[in-house]
Parts: C-alpha cells; sequence; structure tokens
C-alpha cells in the first residue's frame, strides 16, 4: 500500500507540473496579441502595461516567462509584493492589477466559504444519496423504491438555482422568517452556530441535487453486485443478510461512487457558482466569475490552478480509498 | 464622463427590467420627509449592492462612478466647492465646503481665488489642518499619467497643467510644477485659466480636485492604490483609518473599511468639526455606514423589508417596483427622483434616410414614449424627456418645452406625416417614407429586457410613417454604435447623466471635436466634416451637417444666469435646428429603504441618496 501511495503521490506532482505548463500556455502563450495588455486589467495605462511586463518578465524568452512563473507559484510572492497590496505569499498567486489584492489573500478569504460548502454538502449528499440507494436496491420495487427513485428524479430534475430561491421563500421573512437561515457567510471561527445555520439551506440545496445522482448509482451498482455469484455464495454459507450486503455488496458496488465523490468534490471546490450566488456566500465560485466578466486574468490564473491542484488531489484521495475498498487496484 | 455614463446606463438599463407590468402609481419623492418624527442620531446604516463595479478602486483621483462620487462628496472628502446633498434643483447649486466663501474670480474670468477656510483636518492617523497645498497635490496627482484621472480633462483648462502631464507629472525627474496653481500662503489657492471656463466651479466640486494629504498619498502612485487608504476630510472616515500605521510607506496596510471586492465601511471622523461645516450641507445623523455585497439581488430586497438592511443598492425587479408603489404601506420606502439622465434614441445623420431633417422630426413625432416609458416600468421610472438635457439642470425652466408633444406622448400620425412629406425620402408626398432607403434600416439596441420591451414600440411607431427597421441586439451594443465605420443609423441603446449640473456635460456629445473612429459617443456626428468623415471611417451623407461647435464655446465662456439661457438656447437649437435624438426619458434613480430609516433625502448632484442628511431609527442598525 505505501509503495502505491508514494506511485500515486508521484503521479500527482506531474499533474500539477503539467497543469502549471497549460495554464502558462493557455493564458500567456496561445492568447494573440500582448500578454501584458491582458493582464493589466479592463483600463489598462501605458505605465501599468510596462509594470506588467517587467513584474511578470514578460520581455524574456518564453522557457524564462514559465521559469518566473513556477518561480513565483512555489517560493512565494512576498518579497515582490508592490507596495500596497497585502496578503502576498506562498503559494504565490500574483495580484490583480484591476482592483490592486493578491489573489492568494483572495483565494484564502473566499476558499473556507466554498471549501465549507463543498464539504459539508457532501457529508449531506454522500449520507443521504447511498442510504437511500441502498433501501431502493434492497426494495426494488416497493412503494421504498417507488418514492426513492421520485425523490431522486426531482433532485435531478430541479434546477440548483431554483432550490436555492424556493428554499430561501420558504425559511426567509416571506415564509417561516427563520433569520438564522438567511444567506451570507460567517466565519467558523467567530460563531459555529452561525456558520452552521448560515450553511445549512445551501447544503441541502446541493445535497440534494447530487444526493439524486448517488442514490440512483448506488442503487444500480448495488442490484448488480447483489447478483454476482459470490453473493449466492455468501448467502449460501449462512452469512447474515447484514454482513452480505454491508461487507460484501456494498463495498464492491461503492468504487464508483468513491471516484464520482471525489471527482465532485474537487469540482465544487473549484466553485459552485451557482449556489454561492443564491446564497451570496462570496466563493472561489463567485471571485472566478467576477474576475473571467471583468478580464482580471491574474485572479483567473490563480483560481484555475487552485481548481487544477484540488482536482489532483482528489484524485489522489480517491485512488488511495479506491485501492483500500478494492485491493486488486494496488497490484495493477 | 463615458465611464460614469455607461455604469449610469448599466445601472438604470437593470433598474427597469419590466416588460411592461410595472406600477404606474408615483412613489414617494426626496424632499426629506420624516416617517419617524424628528430624526435621530445614531445607527449602522447597512447597505447591500449586488455589484461593486468602481472604476479606480475607489481612489478619488481616478473614481468615475456615480456611487463613490456620492459618497466623496456627503461623507468623505470635503472639496472647495461642494453641495447641499438634497434633490432639485437646489441639490446642484455649488456651495463653499472647504473654501471660506465663493471665490474672488478676476473681470477677465481667467483667476480664481478661494481662502480656505480654517480647522478642517485630516482623518487619524495624519491629524493635521488642511492646507491650500493638499489641494495643489490633488491636481497633482490629476495630472500625473499613471494614476489614471478619469475625467481629468475637465481640468485642462488650467494653464501649465498639459505641460505638467506631459512632463510625467508626479513621476517627472526634478521639478515639476503647474503653473497655473499658486499657494501663497496655506490658507490661499489660485487657479488660472486658459480661457473663461464658466463651469469651473463645477469642476472643482468634482471629487478628484479635493484636498489629498502628500504624506500618504505619495506612497500609492498606481492608479487605484490610494483608494485603500483614503484619508477623510469630511465627517467620516474608513474604518481603520484611526489604526493606519502611516510612518513609512512599507508600514502602511490597506484599512479594513474599504476591500473593493466586498466591503465599503465608513466611521465618523474624530477629527470632523462641525463648527466648519453648515447643517444644510449635512447633517450626520448616522454613526456607521456598511456597504456590502450581496450576490442575490432578490435577497436584498428581501432584507430591506424584513427590515436587516437599509437601502438596496441593485436594480429593483419588476415585482418590486410594483409592490411598492402599489402596496400603501411600502410605498414610502420607495424613493424615485429624477436622476438628471435622459434616455434616447439616435440618429446617424450621415446614415439614410436618417440624414433628412425631415425624417429625424417625423421620428420624434411619431413615437409613442409614452409606451417606451411603459417597457421601463411606468410613470414611476421618470418623465417623458421632450429635449436634451434634463429638466432639473435648467432649474424647470425648459419644463414646458415640447417641441414634438403629441396627445398622451402616443406619437401623432398626421403631425408626423405632414413632416414627412417634406422629405426626399417621400417621393409621392404622401407622408410615407417609401424610398428603398426607408427598408431595412438597420436598429442597433441591447439584449436586456427592457431595450427588448421597447423593440416592438420602436418597430411600430417607426413603421406607421413608412420606415421599416431591423432590430439587431447586441451583447455589446455601445461599442458597436461608438464604432463610427459601423454606421449604425438608428439605435436605442443610449443614455447620458450629466457629472455636474451644467449642461456642457450634454453638450460634449454633439461636439465634432469629440469625435472618434473608436469610442466615440457624438453617435450623430454632428457637426461631422468632410475631412474627419475619412479619418473616422464615416461614409453616406458626410458634407453638409450642421454643427454646434462655435454654440458650445460660445456658452462655455458664460456664467450663471447668461451660461444657462445659452444652453437653454442650444438646447432648442438643437431640438429644431439638427434634430439628432428622439429623448424619450428623463429617468428617475429610485432606491428603496427600509422601515427603519425615518429620514430619507436624495442628492440630486450624485443622484444617489443623500447620505449627509439620512436618518434611521438607531435602535435598527
Amino acid at each position: 500500500m505505501g509503495r502505491y501511495v508514494i506511485r500515486r503521490l508521484l503521479w500527482a506532482a506531474l499533474i500539477v507540473f503539467v497543469v502549471t505548463l497549460l495554464t502558462f500556455v493557455i493564458f500567456y502563450v496561445m492568447p494573440p496579441g500582448d500578454p501584458a495588455i491582458r493582464f493589466a486589467g479592463k483600463q489598462p495605462t501605458e505605465a501599468t502595461i510596462r509594470e506588467v511586463r517587467e513584474q511578470l518578465g514578460l520581455d524574456k524568452s518564453l522557457p524564462k516567462q514559465y521559469y518566473t512563473f513556477v518561480e513565483r507559484l512555489v517560493t512565494g510572492d512576498a518579497a515582490e509584493c508592490p507596495q500596497g497590496v497585502e496578503g502576498c505569499g506562498w503559494p504565490g498567486l500574483w495580484i490583480s492589477y484591476d482592483s490592486r489584492t493578491a489573489v492568494r489573500q483572495e483565494i484564502i478569504e473566499r476558499g473556507p466559504r466554498t471549501i465549507s460548502l463543498a464539504l459539508g454538502g457532501a457529508i449531506l449528499w454522500l449520507v443521504l444519496g447511498v442510504s437511500i440507494g441502498i433501501i431502493s436496491a434492497l426494495k426494488r420495487r416497493s412503494l421504498a423504491d417507488r418514492l426513492a427513485m421520485g425523490f431522486a428524479l426531482f433532485g435531478i430534475s430541479a434546477p440548483v438555482f431554483w432550490l436555492g430561491l424556493l428554499a430561501l421563500f420558504i425559511f426567509g421573512s416571506e415564509g417561516l422568517g427563520i433569520d438564522a437561515f438567511s444567506t451570507g457567510y460567517v466565519e467558523f471561527s467567530s460563531d459555529p452556530v452561525g456558520w452552521f445555520s448560515h450553511l445549512v439551506l445551501p447544503w441541502s440545496v446541493l445535497a440534494l441535487l447530487y444526493a439524486a445522482f448517488y442514490a440512483r448509482m448506488t442503487r444500480g451498482n448495488l442490484i448488480d453486485t447483489l447478483g454476482e455469484d459470490y453473493i449466492r455464495t455468501a448467502r449460501a454459507k449462512g452469512l447474515p443478510e447484514r454482513k452480505v450486503i454491508m461487507k460484501h455488496g456494498l463495498r464492491a458496488s461503492l468504487t464508483p461512487v468513491v471516484t464520482m465523490f471525489g471527482m465532485d468534490i474537487a469540482l465544487l471546490i473549484g466553485g459552485a457558482v451557482i449556489t454561492e450566488t443564491v446564497f451570496n456566500l462570496q466563493g472561489l465560485g463567485n471571485f472566478a466569475v467576477n474576475s473571467a466578466a471583468s478580464a482580471d486574468l491574474p485572479a483567473v490564473v490563480g483560481v484555475t490552478l487552485v481548481l487544477a491542484v484540488a482536482v489532483a488531489v482528489m484524485s489522489l484521495v480517491v485512488d488511495v480509498v479506491y485501492a483500500y475498498l478494492d485491493p486488486r487496484v494496488r497490484y495493477s | 464622463m463615458l465611464a460614469l455614463s455607461l455604469l449610469l446606463a448599466v445601472t438604470a438599463a437593470g433598474c427597469g427590467g419590466d416588460d411592461g407590468g410595472g406600477g404606474d402609481e408615483q412613489a414617494a419623492t426626496d424632499t426629506g420627509e420624516d416617517a419617524g418624527g424628528e430624526p435621530q442620531r445614531g445607527g449602522t446604516f447597512r447597505i447591500q449592492t449586488d455589484a461593486f463595479e468602481w472604476t479606480g478602486n475607489f481612489d478619488p483621483t481616478g473614481e468615475y462612478l456615480g456611487t463613490a462620487l456620492g459618497f466623496y462628496s456627503s461623507l468623505l472628502v470635503r472639496n472647495l466647492m461642494g453641495y447641499r446633498h438634497v434633490g432639485g434643483p437646489e441639490g446642484n447649486e455649488l456651495i463653499p465646503d472647504l473654501a471660506e466663501a465663493e471665490p474672488e474670480i478676476s473681470e477677465d474670468g481667467l483667476t480664481y481665488t478661494f481662502k480656505i477656510k480654517p480647522g478642517v483636518k485630516f482623518a487619524p492617523p495624519v491629524d493635521r489642518d488642511v492646507t491650500s497645498k493638499d489641494v495643489l497635490y490633488a491636481f497633482k496627482r490629476i495630472g500625473t499619467p499613471s494614476l489614471v484621472a478619469q475625467y481629468g480633462f475637465y481640468y485642462s483648462v488650467i494653464e501649465g497643467m498639459a505641460e505638467f502631464t506631459e512632463k510625467g507629472g508626479l513621476s517627472a525627474k526634478g521639478t515639476n510644477e503647474i503653473s497655473g496653481i499658486e499657494t501663497p500662503d496655506d490658507q490661499t489657492i489660485t487657479f488660472k485659466l486658459t480661457e473663461p471656463t464658466g463651469d469651473f466651479l463645477f469642476r472643482l466640486s468634482m471629487p478628484a480636485a479635493g484636498p489629498i494629504p502628500e504624506e500618504v498619498a505619495k506612497c500609492f502612485m498606481k492608479a487605484g492604490e490610494y483608494g485603500r487608504f483614503l484619508i477623510a476630510t469630511g465627517p467620516y472616515m474608513l474604518e481603520g483609518s484611526d489604526n493606519l500605521d502611516a510612518t513609512s510607506c512599507k508600514s502602511m496596510k490597506p484599512l479594513p473599511g474599504f476591500n473593493p471586492n466586498q466591503r465599503l465601511i465608513m466611521v465618523r471622523n474624530p477629527n470632523y468639526d462641525e463648527a466648519t461645516d453648515t447643517k444644510e450641507a449635512r447633517e450626520n445623523f448616522v454613526d456607521r455606514w456598511e456597504m456590502t455585497l450581496n450576490t442575490n439581488a432578490q435577497d436584498i430586497f428581501d432584507r430591506v423589508k424584513s427590515g436587516s438592511v437599509e437601502l438596496a443598492h441593485a436594480s429593483e425587479p419588476p415585482e418590486v417596483i410594483r409592490e411598492y408603489t402599489q402596496n400603501e404601506d411600502l410605498k414610502k420606502n420607495y424613493h424615485s427622483d429624477p436622476g438628471d439622465r435622459t434616455w434616447y434614441i439616435t440618429m446617424n445623420l450621415t446614415q439614410p434616410p436618417f440624414d433628412d431633417i425631415h425624417v429625424r422630426k417625423a421620428a420624434n413625432l411619431i413615437m409613442d414614449k409614452e409606451g417606451l416609458r411603459r417597457a421601463w416600468g411606468g410613470s414611476v421610472k421618470g418623465d417623458i424627456a421632450q429635449h436634451i438635457v434634463p429638466d432639473t439642470m435648467f432649474n424647470d425652466e425648459l419644463e414646458d418645452y415640447a417641441p414634438y408633444a403629441t396627445e398622451g406622448d402616443a406619437g401623432d400620425v398626421e403631425k408626423a406625416m405632414e413632416e414627412m412629406k417634406q422629405s426626399k425620402y417621400d417621393t409621392d408626398q404622401d407622408g410615407m417614407c417609401d424610398a428603398p432607403q426607408c427598408k431595412g434600416v438597420l436598429h442597433v439596441t441591447r439584449t436586456t429586457d427592457v431595450w427588448k420591451a421597447m423593440v416592438p414600440v420602436i418597430e411600430e411607431s417607426l413603421r406607421k410613417i413608412g420606415i421599416q427597421v431591423t432590430t439587431r441586439e447586441f451583447e455589446d451594443s455601445y461599442t458597436v454604435i461608438q464604432t463610427v465605420k459601423r454606421q449604425a443609423p438608428v439605435s436605442s441603446t443610449p443614455g447620458w447623466g450629466k457629472d455636474y449640473a451644467d449642461a456642457s456635460t450634454f453638450m460634449v456629445l454633439f461636439d465634432s471635436r469629440s469625435i472618434l473612429a473608436e469610442g466615440n459617443v457624438n453617435y450623430s456626428l454632428v457637426g461631422l466634416t468632410g475631412e474627419q468623415a475619412k479619418e473616422v471611417g464615416a461614409a453616406g451623407t458626410t458634407s453638409g451637417i450642421p454643427s454646434i461647435d462655435a454654440d458650445i464655446d460660445e456658452c462655455n465662456k458664460l456664467q450663471d444666469d447668461e451660461r444657462l439661457s445659452c444652453w437653454q438656447d442650444l438646447d432648442q437649437k438643437l431640438m429644431e435646428e439638427i434634430v439628432p435624438w428622439v429623448p424619450y426619458l428623463d429617468a428617475n434613480a429610485d432606491f428603496v429603504t427600509s422601515d427603519a430609516v425615518t429620514h430619507y433625502v436624495y442628492d440630486q448632484f450624485a443622484g444617489e441618496p443623500g447620505w449627509a442628511h439620512i436618518a434611521m431609527d438607531p435602535s435598527a442598525g
């Protein structure tokens, strides 16, 4: 297992390296025109363009530019942080020339919002989705199965923005008037209860959508697995049904769910834009969209890198969990 | 001006996102009526906006967003000349603010001398009296290219300003001074102009011209940096200003009260002395201002209604307008006041059939302006515009001037056809545009709801006089009409708002010297010459286009009543002899407040709530 994890770690490092290279090519090399103008924000002046060119080393050769890009990313940018900008450091994601703020600082401030949303929602949808999937698979064609699958269909069909607005309408001032469930984000460190209550609705809305997918997938996989010969063998040798299902059936049927779970979390860390917007969470998703809309390229590059690293890390986690669930993977 | 107006356009565009179902009843007006007796001091006034759209990161030198101009002028920055921050024509009148009194103006109108009030101090950590050198320093920043003063062109009339800028402003090596600004002592400042400029005092009232302390600002020489370190002179300051370590450039960390993407928080400035100000300008009831972002616009209005936010700084959805204009309990919380901005249909004087003045007049006579206003949400969105400059800016003296008035503002087929008969494009003089040029005329518009709702009204109106337009909606419709070579014949995209209450800020739209190949705002190409046409890529009828450049120059030399009268005459000349627009809406600026707001006042200068006079129930915030 140890060698396997090391192998996956090296593989993840290679992925991150490739991602930095691709990000560099996509944002620095591929678009036509002067990259300094693109990075300098919406209304660049000659002075700003000169500043950008100098600070990003855009007057140097491409390999040298890439080296500067990676060096800053790896060693941090605190030493070169321009006057009046706070929050430079490691990793060096440089500054937004539009808002004169450190991209790293924005990501640090917004990251916990998105991570809170993604992880809380993920726990909820995993528990809900897998439980519903199991019940549905075990009680096939029963009323419980039909209700569970009806719920899944509803969750898949209902757009997140609609569910979000509906939830706010029901629990907000127009409905039950529960202030604790209102929009916005409360820091966990300043008020854990407020943090929880402000995230309950966004978690629930996200969970409803994802739980539906997970329920359907768990149900399908479990039904397939329960039809396998080794399940019949397990039953024949007199194992209790609970053990047959939980140990032999569920474990085998969960591997695709784990893969999907890891990727979903990684993508959500890149930003659940709609949920963040409806619930005014102002996380990474909002930041990415606003940055793209205002042509704030350093910010877009920063979020892209964070998302890419999140995907790489989650892939690693998925691979490790996968190996635990299915030992054959370790030896392949 | 362009940046501001584009933003105003965007704001107003969103404001009326109704397709006809908006409330038609008039909302509360701005006069400061009290909902809860005598205004009380105190409270935290919470404002939510659905987008921060700073154009210069809140650095007064570069910032051009109307919202920011309102905060500076009311709460943070004291200019030599300021405003009362109230609604109506009175709110557009200048009064001395940092200046002790009106300036002495030389007989030739070229020299302005101000005395600065003693006792006006900068907020902590600067803690010293404002001097004439702080005002001079603000002008040096305006003239420094790296700081991007977005309306710096207003100050090019100061002697030596252009030379100062050419040398690099404050970034120049060696000594660099503005020869036309002198500060003989700490209380006196003199401006020498290169030409008489009747609106110079208005220009001095713009926040970029307010005092800036060099000891702090010298550390921030790039556009938008100083906004996070702004040192106030007004009754409020950015939160955290008192904890700013200004001992060196390196020790200064951005003030927590302002983050361009997240918040603007202002608290009382302990160095503000009420004795240096007047109650008519600022009453300062509120203790603390918090403006934050809420990405869910509907939630902002829900919060205002439930009382967890005092004011919504966002475009009202149609159902909100309906609710607040029809529900008697809520009506008092919907405030709709003249925004000093005109929405109009622009006609290109080089493009057939609009290269014929009779067609342009007929278009004015046939347009169903009431229908267009309904598309915006009804009468609550503003008065029908009958000419170029909003009435408030003319002290309502042209209120009755309506050269193309029709019954119910719905258009008059008979009158329009009479006018059309005189056009070369009506070949058989039957009142219908029947030349081939009248078919498939490109109409450029926006993709947003209000503009979509206006399309059938415009198409149907023009069809009645034989003009068949082909409408195309563009995401970037401003870019389309601002690019001369795209030759857009007619567009309902634009609107224009004032920077300050002088009609010159509208007349720049018809100055041929401002025509550019790209980024052009003289959409009608008034005054275009054949030579210019080649330069900017204009095609079509490029000769014989009338110019009002000389009229603009003439008015610009005048002051006070003569000036006002000159602009009024020019507005009428434009409407009758040139006819570049079909103006249709003098748009209102509308805001929704909570029950906790006990005293609401509108600031005519900024087109924003009059923060300096607003009061709330202190126990609410």
